[in-house]
């Protein structure tokens, strides 16, 4: 306790605003409240401009209307978004927590995500994964847990191996080029998984299957559950480790380096551990990205989920872990919405959930490019 | 560098007037020579032979390919003229404008279902469908200039990467438009019909947008787009109006892509989405950075190469029974891309033009070397400034540099 309390202590003095307040806005106990206390500033700041007050009751209504006009159900549309929502929330807080650190927006995030799922799937299957070897021997559920732990390992491994031979080498070089630099890391992930596992989906089990209960007559099941579960767990653990020592290095590091590394903090050191963190946060994310259909594909969780959670992140504000689970949350609802408003009236229009993900990304870059919780654009 | 050179003779001339006399240990005459040896280096008349018929080798070579490779393989040379449109485009974007586009398949494809539309649903004449496909491409990449002049670095390049998937998913499948996941027929012009003849006509296309880059980095326009580049405020100080150039620089890449989609269309003549997935943009990324940010000859061998490397693997892996091939089959494409970028970005972030410095000097007329520096003193000193040819240390690559500027040689201007 003493620990924590010197760590708090060093937040506050040391690192300032920024530090302090991610600090104690995920903090395990305070983090609700400090939400919906800044939810509130937030709100009070709107209600000066009368086009706050203006675009939210328009908003309103045509959400309201939308709601009976296109028969939505209200339960199916938060299930289905928050379901959504959370694996954005997942694979947003590790590009989150690796832009804070090191200043690189992570687009082998999705990558670094499904190859730890690809290789839970080769230990399932005893490392034999042609497809007379798999409907001879189908994956062995019973490993998965064990498994877990192995991709979750792999991931942050090889989220080093990225930062440690890629990103810090371009260190001196425009965020643009380093994004450019993960990009082609992920394309090397992606091909390699092509070369190994061949370009078609494979079956993946799931932890729990079945459903849990139901709300209002639309089932919930057990899998949602566990991602919303995951999900907060995840937020918790993340809350905990910016209380300790290191924690509040890292946090010290993402705002001034310089002046980090004068008392004592390894930069180096710190950008490791972010982007360790990452990386099992993504491996974490592909293993439940991957259960949401059940299978598994090369590529999956970037051409399925990466764009929506980079936009996620973007909403909540690059820098800030708490706004990267609102946005991801957020951004899941929006697009599942989308999605049931345009099937409900029966338009043609072809993907809602890209339409409305563009519209988000737009929206908050041009009117408020730091996002809602970011310190800065 | 370009600069510190530039300042560099100005010192040696201001210190040595032309009018001096050569002194005792013949210093002098020679920092006169040295004062700007590329106006006064001239090549010996074999040396001018030599380059013509180098020159006269590469344009015979593109004349004669569709007639050597085998008649299933002519295809894949369409393909690599249309590659190379579309990577002298993302040069205008990413070398000239400094502006990232990791969404281009949006721009490509829709200059490819603008052409197929006009052509079998609407059935236009081709030379519509073709400018057609071009206004198109314009257009979409003039809303996308809209919002880089608002947002820029890398939320410009996440703005990119929704906008290329939203076409993917959204635009490019409006059923009534684009046929869905069926696609759409985009048959060839009438007189280029036959598949040696589509190759002539995207060459040709290539050899047109050549010259127009040519004389887009010669002029005005294009120095005053990479002005912005360098950085904005400074351009805008010396009178650049940032915004129409920057629009212009997504506005000229943009049509060059819609182009490049609708002669795209005609090599298979049918298009679908399925086509222009997110790994057709990162592979449009990494072939403009292999080939060489800002270099037109880099920009379209990269494009080439990475046109024909699946081919290459794939005739590799079926013909040549020895090790690498063996294990080697057209999958490989993009984990050798992704090696090939990664070690550009590390290693040369000129690419290939960076490689290919001393013959593309060499080809415009100007000597092997980059320097030829008579006096061993000031050989010294040059060498101490700058990092080299590579550029590896270019002081542009500040944090208010949108774009790539950092990743590209130094000696880009000296093109054309």
């Amino acid at each position: 306790m003493v620990h924590d309390d010197e760590a708090t202590e060093a937040v506050e003095i040391g690192a300032g605003a920024d530090g302090a307040d991610d600090g104690r806005g995920l903090g395990a106990v305070g983090a609700g409240r400090d939400f919906l206390a800044s939810l509130a500033d937030r709100l009070r700041e709107g209600d000066r401009s009368p086009w706050g007050i203006g675009t939210a009751v328009v908003g309103g209504v045509v959400v309201l209307w939308s709601i009976f006009a296109a028969d939505i159900k209200i339960a199916r549309w938060l299930i289905a978004g928050l379901e959504s929502g959370a694996v954005y929330s997942l694979i947003a807080l590790g590009i989150a927590l690796v832009y804070k650190s090191t200043r690189v927006l992570n687009y082998a995030q999705g990558e670094l995500g499904t190859v730890p799922a690809f290789l839970a799937y080769a230990l399932m299957v005893s490392f034999r994964w042609s497809d007379q070897d798999v409907i001879n021997h189908p994956p062995d559920a019973s490993r998965l847990w064990w498994a877990t732990i192995v991709a979750v390992v792999v991931g942050a491994g090889l989220a080093v191996v990225i930062n440690t031979f890629l990103v810090q080498r371009l260190a001196q070089a425009s965020p643009v080029t380093s994004l450019v630099a993960t990009a082609g890391a992920a394309l090397l992930f992606i091909s390699a998984e092509v070369v190994i596992f061949e370009a078609k989906a494979r079956e993946f089990p799931r932890y729990v299957s079945g459903d849990a209960f139901s709300i209002a007559g639309e089932p919930v099941r057990w899998n949602t559950v566990l991602i919303l579960l995951v999900l907060a767990g995840a937020v918790v653990v993340l809350a905990t480790f910016f209380r300790t020592r290191a924690g509040v290095a890292l946090l010290a590091t993402a705002q001034e380096p310089f002046a980090a590394e004068l008392s004592g903090v390894s930069v180096r050191a710190m950008s490791t551990l972010a982007w360790a963190g990452g990386g099992a946060l993504a491996a974490i994310g592909g293993l439940l990205a991957t259960m949401v259909f059940g299978n598994l594909r090369p590529g999956l969780v970037t051409s399925q989920y990466l764009t929506f959670a980079l936009v996620a992140a973007v909403l909540g504000g690059l820098t800030s872990m708490v706004g990267a689970v609102v946005g991801g949350l957020l951004l899941g609802l929006v697009t599942v919405y989308a999605n049931l408003l345009i099937t409900g009236l029966g338009w043609d229009v072809p993907g809602p959930p890209q339409i409305a993900m563009l519209t988000v990304a737009l929206v908050v870059l041009l009117v408020r490019p730091r996002g809602l919780f970011g310190k800065e654009a | 560098m370009a600069r510190t050179e530039r300042a560099d003779d100005a010192i040696t001339e201001a210190t040595q007037p032309a009018g001096v006399e050569p002194s005792a240990d013949g210093r002098a005459r020679h920092a006169i020579v040295l004062a700007d040896p590329r106006e006064r280096w001239r090549p010996s008349p074999i040396g001018v032979i030599a380059r013509l018929a180098v020159i006269a080798f590469y344009i015979l070579l593109v004349i004669a390919i569709p007639h050597l490779i085998p008649g299933t393989l002519v295809n894949v040379a369409a393909r690599a003229a249309v590659f190379a449109i579309v990577a002298v485009s993302m040069n205008v974007l990413m070398g000239y404008a400094g502006q990232v586009s990791l969404g281009h398949q949006a721009f490509v494809g829709v200059g490819a279902f603008t052409s197929a539309y006009f052509l079998s649903e609407a059935g236009m004449p081709y030379p519509f469908a073709l400018a057609a496909s071009l206004a198109t491409g314009a257009g979409a990449a003039l809303v996308l200039g809209m919002v880089a002049l608002r947002v820029r670095g890398l939320y410009l390049a996440l703005i990119t990467i929704a906008y290329g998937l939203f076409a993917k998913e959204v635009i490019f499948n409006i059923r009534s438009l684009t046929g869905g996941g069926a696609g759409l027929r985009a048959p060839r012009p009438g007189v280029f019909d036959s598949d040696i003849a589509y190759v002539y006509f995207c060459a040709a296309v290539l050899g047109l947008i050549l010259v127009f880059d040519w004389r887009l980095t010669a002029t005005k326009a294009g120095r005053a787009i990479e002005a912005l580049r360098d950085d904005e405020r400074v351009a805008s100080s010396w009178g650049i109006n940032v915004t129409a150039y920057k629009l212009l620089a997504f506005v000229i890449s943009g049509s060059i892509a819609g182009l490049a989609g609708a002669l795209f269309a005609g090599i298979e003549q049918v298009v679908s989405p399925i086509d222009f997935d997110f790994t057709l943009a990162l592979t449009f990324v990494l072939m403009t950075v292999v080939g060489g940010l800002g270099n037109r000859w880099g920009v379209i061998q990269g494009g080439i190469f990475f046109a024909i490397l699946p081919t290459l693997l794939e005739k590799g892996h079926s013909n040549w029974h020895f090790f690498p091939f063996t294990q080697l089959n057209a999958q490989w494409e993009p984990l050798i891309g992704a090696l090939l970028l990664i070690l550009t970005l590390v290693q040369f972030p000129g690419g290939i033009a960076q490689q290919q410095e001393h013959l593309l000097r060499w080809l415009r007329f100007q000597p092997f070397r980059a320097d030829p520096v008579v006096d061993p003193a000031l050989a010294g000193r040059k060498r101490k400034r700058g990092a080299g040819p590579s550029g590896q240390a270019s002081g542009l690559a500040g944090p208010d540099v949108p774009g790539l500027a950092d990743a590209r040689p130094s000696e880009r201007g000296t093109d054309g």
